[in-house]
């Protein structure tokens, strides 16, 4: 068999699927105060940080589940999840990786992301999270020379309390919503960045999340600013076992760019899909939301959103410093039983504020797929611009596609610009690329990559492999 | 090479070819003259495997039958289809394109297949031959390209993908005298004893610039004469019409 | 109000002698009314206009109970159009006119008995409670109606603060066809109205339905369409909606066989706070049929306008082609521009795309204009008219446009 064939057989199934046998620690099964505090505690953390926590679990005993989403599953029972699990081997944090359990090791070497000195990816500095740990940063010398932050969202907790203080929240509030509002409550690692001022993050920095454990919510925060002129690209990738259960993914991310400084935030979520049959899989519910707090600021997320059994988020810019500029571009494709309802949310507010978003979704088996967003130009938010081109496509009659934009326009000097369609790939096009000697997957992963292209040129270049990949393999088997 | 015995074909329970018999041998150029609807793109398209028609008959090539492979496993063979009209890909780059299919016809013949700089060399060497401007292969494919450049592009896959039996399916309609000429000058640049030409045509004038070994016009379903040169020139005297 | 309207209610009841089962599907509705009250911005299709507190805002109180008036009538709405009339007063038929027609070929039936339905629309529960003269007319089998139907909607002058509920069913048998003009006189204050037409296009029959909301009236209006299509019947609907302090036309089409087709082309031109509201379900549940949209929207002086499109194509409804466009302009400060254009899709072989744009007018066009010598006021008039004329122009039957162009002023 030849290599590229190989490549792909290799590739077919979802070759994340194994799980690690490490010993856990785990909170107590169940959601409450003392479980709040358990977390704390075992993260020595500050007295302000338990009071975050507390008043965000108050906030969420008022909260109602939202139920307006399209794909709907079956009720979670809160109390019947641990939300707290990390390898034993963390209990006494390890000083350097040559302290990891090797078992970790081996797991992030089996999932391509090499966290020993040796052998570390190429110019991207990776922060890999366990269940609900941060269990390794890699060129972290490096990059504190130039006052760069990069570190687990613990250690950021007691070492850079104030920046922590100052901005946790601060996009996504405690009051927020009940997903949002539970991640708050009980958020038990995730990265932070900081970038100083003026100064450009010289290499990719990046997270990869693992869910192990069984019975096992992940929640984890992410906390990314940007200082005054500062310029940073930051990736994530996420895998999980197969597992037959569903699985809760909640985490939240906050982005703030100060004047002048642009964040790049890229995503190629791999989450495990469930089986053919919808058995299984993760439940993505994420809030991710970026806030281009200064003028001349920008936030652009990219994301490639092949996996979960449902994907529902909106990673959304809030432009409210002047000429400020919010970009979306996304793929997202379903298969088999997953449901998606993912899009964006541009909130202008500053004047001179411009959006753009490219949103691919496609379809394929018995799969479900939404494209829901918002794009909202407030009444002070003069001369501001959005683009939107929404495309959709589907492959056969047993999927869905289905777009809701909502487009609130208040200001007569500013324009939105919206376009959809929805589309097939045509049996001329395939008998074009077969006549050309292509077989019929590769002709199709060929005709759909075209159609992602825009997004795809957005991912730094190890990603954008990685994705035209993901993308061809998500749909074997669809077009017969 | 290729061998046709009475080869009836049906779209739709309309029967569009009546026992179609043709017989090409290696380095043969062959014309394929008819008026619209006597089933010239039929006949391309059932060479090449497209799906939606009702065959009957027999098609080898090089021994082989040929109705029992997809279209990819001709087209692996070494049959290439000029389409009368090439599609457009959106978002698929022209380069990357050719790349993938050269490469899928490389593997399956157990050769080589070739890297970026072998394939960009390839490439500059074969849009110089044709007077090609590189440019437009990094374009997307056929998107907004004019019909000549469409027609044009197909000529350069051809001309990269160097097939056994090369079809061509009206490629001289909507050409222009220098276009045609390109076009030309690229099928012959490939003939030699081991390639063959399925020209298929409405016109006499192709076959001025590609000189045909035969010409044979097809009418209602089947091909009703056969000969060599001359016969295209009568044909174009005559007209369809009064051709018996 | 609540109170009010429940009194409202009861004694509406004890004036007419329903049958027990009419007044029991008339209660049934009226409680689920009660329950649900206005629909407010929470309830996803009222997400843009929040008619609770529109109702909360204009009225203290709205008399549902009966008025019985005469009128005289004014008839240059129309000018010289010939036309067949039915003239309504206060939602009571008072003159029917079919001159032009021949009579046997149509049937109008009045204060007919509601079915048994339990919507989920609290205006649709609110209808059903107090409409009372449910009218339907019927045009038969192959026949081709020689001039428009004019529907007159006059109010009396007594009238304010008032609810009104109306109820027209339009059916039209196989090869039939009809075009029908509705057009308002309400110029009168302050009244809550709830039109609703369950509308039928038989096998190969074609209706055009233009409806002109012109006359400046401080009524808030509400307007729903049901439209059910059988096979290669034709819908052309037009919507001018301009003189209304509030208004939304609510319409829902429906496929249901092949080679059926759905044309709407709409109008918002507001200035002076108005908001309107245009919104449209077209069910694709057949293979083969088309539907065409493009609404455009004016707005002036703090007017707030919205469309809601949605196209549905149902896994059997292959080689559907939809397409929805909507385009607004904003020429003041405190306008207000939302849409909400939905795709849901569930068969592969279709071509559906939707378009929306918001924004001031072009610059460089005014720029181009005054360079020719317009001023500003001239030039943005002209482009104006000519934003709206391009929906004006795609009205099929000629003394219509002619008759919109007039009432408008709007020319190329």
């Amino acid at each position: 068999m030849d290599n590229r064939q190989k490549e792909i057989d290799n590739l077919k199934d979802y070759k994340y699927g194994f799980s690690t046998d490490i010993e856990n620690t785990r909170a107590p099964k169940g959601l409450n105060e003392d479980v709040i505090k358990f977390i704390s505690n075992i993260k020595k953390e500050p007295q302000w940080m338990l009071d975050f926590r507390l008043k965000a679990f108050e906030r969420f005993k008022q909260l109602k589940e939202p139920d307006w989403q399209k794909p709907k599953y079956p009720k979670i029972d809160y109390q019947d999840l641990y939300y707290y699990s990390a390898p034993k081997s963390m209990d006494d944090k390890p000083k350097s990786l040559d302290e990891l359990d090797p078992k970790l090791l081996e797991t992030y070497k089996k999932l391509g992301i090499p966290l020993q000195e040796q052998a570390r990816l190429n110019g991207i500095a990776v922060d890999a999270v366990f269940d609900s740990v941060s269990v390794a940063t890699t060129f972290k010398e490096e990059l504190t020379k130039q006052g760069i932050i990069f570190c687990s969202m613990s250690e950021a907790i007691q070492k850079h309390s104030d920046l922590v203080k100052k901005y946790l929240g601060t996009v996504i509030p405690t009051t927020d919503h009940f997903f949002a509002t539970l991640n708050s409550a009980v958020f038990t690692d995730g990265s932070f960045v900081y970038i100083p001022e003026g100064v450009k993050c010289p290499m990719e920095l990046s997270t990869y999340f693992r869910i192990n454990a069984s019975e096992t919510g992940q929640f984890e925060r992410t906390l990314i600013i940007a200082d005054k002129g500062s310029y940073v690209s930051y990736l994530e990738g996420c895998t999980a076992p197969m597992r037959d259960e569903n699985q809760l993914h909640a985490a939240n991310v906050e982005l703030i760019a100060l004047d002048d400084a642009e964040i790049k935030y890229s995503t190629v979520q791999n989450w495990y899909p469930g089986d053919k049959d919808g058995k299984g899989g993760i439940y993505n519910f994420v809030t991710k939301r970026g806030l281009c707090k200064g003028k001349n600021s920008k936030i652009s997320w990219t994301q490639v959103e092949t996996g979960s059994a449902i994907t529902w988020k909106y990673p959304s810019c809030i432009l409210k410093g002047d000429n400020s500029v919010g970009e979306f571009y996304s793929i997202a494709i379903t298969n088999n039983h997953q449901k998606a309802d993912t899009g964006t949310k541009m909130i202008h507010l500053g004047k001179n504020t411009k959006s753009k978003i490219i949103s691919k979704g496609i379809s394929a088996g018995n799969s479900d797929m939404m494209y829901r967003g918002l794009v909202d130009i407030s009444s002070k938010a003069d001369n501001s611009r959005n683009f939107t081109q929404c495309d959709s496509l589907l492959m056969g009659n047993k999927c869905g596609a289905h777009t809701i934009p909502y487009i609130k326009n208040k200001n007569l000097k500013s324009n939105i610009e919206h376009e959809a369609t929805t589309s097939k790939i045509s049996d001329e096009q395939l008998y074009y690329c077969n006549q050309r000697g292509l077989n019929q997957e590769e002709a199709v992963s060929l005709i759909v990559n075209g159609f992602c292209k825009e997004v795809l040129q957005q991912l730094p270049m190890e990603f954008a492999v990685e994705a035209q990949k993901l993308v061809g393999i998500s749909l074997e088997g669809s077009v017969g | 090479m290729l061998s046709i015995e009475s080869l009836k074909a049906k779209i739709e329970e309309k029967e569009i070819l009546k026992g179609l018999n043709l017989n090409i041998n290696p380095g043969e150029v062959h014309a394929i003259m008819g008026p619209n609807g006597s089933g010239k793109s039929t006949l391309s398209n059932i060479l090449s495997g497209k799906k939606g028609y009702e065959v009957n008959g027999k098609v080898t090539f090089e021994g082989e039958n040929l109705l029992e492979l997809e279209t990819e496993e001709r087209a692996h063979k070494g049959i290439f289809l000029a389409f009368q009209y090439p599609l457009e890909i959106p978002g698929v780059n022209t380069n990357t394109f050719l790349k993938t299919s050269i490469n899928a016809i490389k593997k399956a013949r157990g050769e080589k297949e070739l890297d970026a700089i072998e394939f960009l060399k390839l490439i500059k060497q074969k849009s110089a031959e044709l007077k090609f401007d590189e440019k437009i292969l990094s374009r997307q494919l056929n998107v907004g390209f004019s019909g000549g450049e469409k027609k044009k592009n197909e000529i350069l896959q051809m001309s990269i993908l160097n097939p056994k039996l090369s079809i061509l399916d009206e490629t001289d309609s909507g050409l222009d005298i220098d276009a045609l000429r390109i076009v030309s000058e690229g099928v012959n640049s490939l003939r030699n004893k081991e390639n063959s030409f399925l020209i298929i045509t409405h016109y006499q004038r192709l076959l001025d610039y590609i000189k045909p070994d035969f010409v044979h016009v097809l009418k209602n379903g089947q091909i009703i004469k056969s000969g060599d040169y001359e016969l295209a020139k009568e044909l174009e005297k005559v007209g369809y019409e009064d051709f018996n | 109000m609540e109170n009010n309207i429940k009194l409202n209610f009861e004694s509406y009841l004890n004036e007419k002698n329903f049958t027990s089962s009419q007044k029991e599907i008339k209660e049934i509705n009226f409680d689920n009314f009660i329950k649900n009250g206005f629909p407010n911005r929470r309830i996803e299709d009222w997400k843009f206009s929040d008619l609770k507190k529109i109702i909360t805002n204009n009225f203290e109180n709205i008399d549902f109970s009966k008025k019985e008036a005469q009128l005289n009538i004014d008839e240059n709405l129309i000018g010289d159009l010939e036309h067949n009339k039915i003239t309504f007063i206060n939602g009571a038929i008072s003159n029917i006119d079919f001159s032009y027609e021949n009579e046997d070929k149509i049937i109008v039936e009045q204060n007919l008995n509601l079915e048994n339905e339990l919507s989920k629309n609290t205006l649709l529960n609110l209808n059903t409670a107090f409409v009372s003269n449910y009218t339907k007319i019927l045009v038969k089998k192959g026949y081709q109606f020689k001039k428009p139907l004019v529907l007159f909607n006059y109010l009396s002058h007594d009238l304010s603060n008032s609810g009104l509920n109306t109820r027209l069913d339009i059916n039209l048998e196989d090869e039939a066809s009809l075009n029908i003009i509705n057009i308002s006189n309400e110029n009168l204050n302050n009244n809550f109205l709830n039109f609703r037409q369950k509308i039928n296009i038989g096998k190969n029959s074609i209706l055009k339905n233009y409806s002109l909301d012109i006359n400046e009236t401080s009524n808030i209006k509400y307007s729903f369409k049901d439209i059910n299509l059988e096979k290669n019947s034709h819908l052309e609907y037009f919507i001018l909606s301009k003189g209304s302090k509030f208004a939304k036309h609510d319409i829902n089409c429906s496929l249901n066989d092949e080679y059926g087709s759905v044309v709407i082309n709409g109008i918002i031109d507001l200035n002076d706070k108005k908001h309107h509201e245009i919104k449209t379900i077209i069910n694709h549940n057949e293979e083969n049929c088309k539907s065409y949209q493009l609404i455009k929207s004016v707005l002036n002086d703090g007017a707030k306008g919205v469309y809601q499109g949605k196209i549905y194509v149902n896994s059997k409804a292959q080689k559907t082609d939809g397409y929805q466009l909507s385009r607004a302009l904003l020429l003041s400060n405190e306008v207000e521009f939302n849409a909400k254009p939905e795709l849901e899709i569930y068969a592969d072989d279709v071509k559906c795309s939707h378009g929306s744009t918001s924004g001031n007018i072009d610059e460089n066009s005014i720029f181009y204009l005054m360079s020719r010598g317009l001023s500003y006021a001239q030039s943005k008039k002209l482009l104006t008219n000519g934003f709206l004329n391009e929906v004006i122009e795609k009205i099929t039957n000629e003394d219509v446009k002619l008759l919109v162009k007039k009432l408008t002023g709007i020319t190329e």
